[in-house]
């Protein structure tokens, strides 16, 4: 995050999210986040559209008997 | 005692009679499918998503676990069992494609940033990071995902969906590290134009 602090701050927000920044690049972003309303605004953002996208694939229901089904069908065939 | 001990030196000496390896490989394998189907939901979850529909994703997960089941073999004890699966359900959903014989789609040209839909957003809503959020339906958000060209969204599902970290999502697709880091973070900008496109015909529709 040199010349333009929020810039820097874009480019690290998906790896920031996903854990993966280094201890000094997390802590960078982190003093930014802290001290700049622009950024932070959309870090909230980012961080519940990934919860939204997550709930809603997460929340599919699995059919009825799915999982005895396949044991059955796999069991078959061993 | 002595019976015991006769038995270990057996044991130590010499190859343990057919009856026991059959049963402990029965054993071993019952065990493995029992670990496996553990992860079957999981599976499904992401098949859903690969495929677009919930019969295709019970087909897929099936034929998964057939494979896995005559493999189970070469799978390594104590290694990642969920990535192992994930790759196989990975593998026969290429096959699947290619027997169809869909080709997958071109790389779209994206110079969206990643801030793209929250300003999309925000020209309608003074709260994009509340409000929105909650606008954006369960079907927005499933048929956007759907709409993601093949290789960025298996990607997307794999991490964001089936919580595959970036190495595991390269050990699964058979692709470098920076090529998951890349096609992620295209696919999720991708995403959110196709998020984007949706939120706002919604809010024409209501």
């Amino acid at each position: 995050m040199s010349a333009d602090p929020c810039r820097g701050a874009e480019s690290m927000m998906q790896p920031y999210l996903d854990r993966v920044l280094t201890e000094a690049e997390t802590s960078r972003i982190e003093v930014h986040l802290r001290d700049c309303a622009y950024c932070s605004d959309r870090y909230v953002f980012e961080r519940g559209l990934r919860s939204v996208v997550r709930e809603c694939c997460c929340d599919e229901p699995v059919p009825a008997g799915f999982v005895e089904r396949l044991r059955r069908r796999c069991s078959d065939q061993a | 005692m002595l019976l015991l001990a006769d038995t270990l030196v057996e044991m130590a000496s010499s190859e343990p009679p057919p009856g026991v390896v059959a049963a402990s490989e029965a054993r071993d394998r019952a065990r493995f499918e029992d670990d496996a189907l553990g992860h079957a939901e999981h599976l499904y979850r992401i098949a859903v998503r690969l495929t677009g529909g919930r019969q295709s994703a019970e087909d897929l997960v099936q034929e998964t676990y057939l494979r896995a089941f005559r493999a189970w073999r070469s799978y390594r004890p104590g290694t990642n069992l969920a990535a192992w699966l994930a790759t196989i359900m990975r593998n026969a959903n290429l096959d699947e494609l290619r027997r169809q014989s869909r080709r997958p789609v071109q790389e779209p040209l994206d110079e969206t940033g990643d801030y793209y839909l929250y300003n999309r957003l925000a020209e309608t809503s003074p709260q994009p990071q509340d409000e929105v959020l909650a606008r954006l339906s369960g079907t927005a958000i499933v048929s956007a995902l759907g709409d993601l060209p093949p290789n960025f969204r298996e990607v997307v599902v794999l991490v964001d969906v089936g919580d595959f970290s970036y190495a595991d999502a390269a050990g699964i697709l058979g692709i470098p590290i920076g090529t998951v880091m890349s096609r992620l973070y295209r696919g999720r900008r991708l995403l959110k134009r196709a998020l984007a496109d949706r939120a706002e015909g919604e809010v024409v529709s209501a």
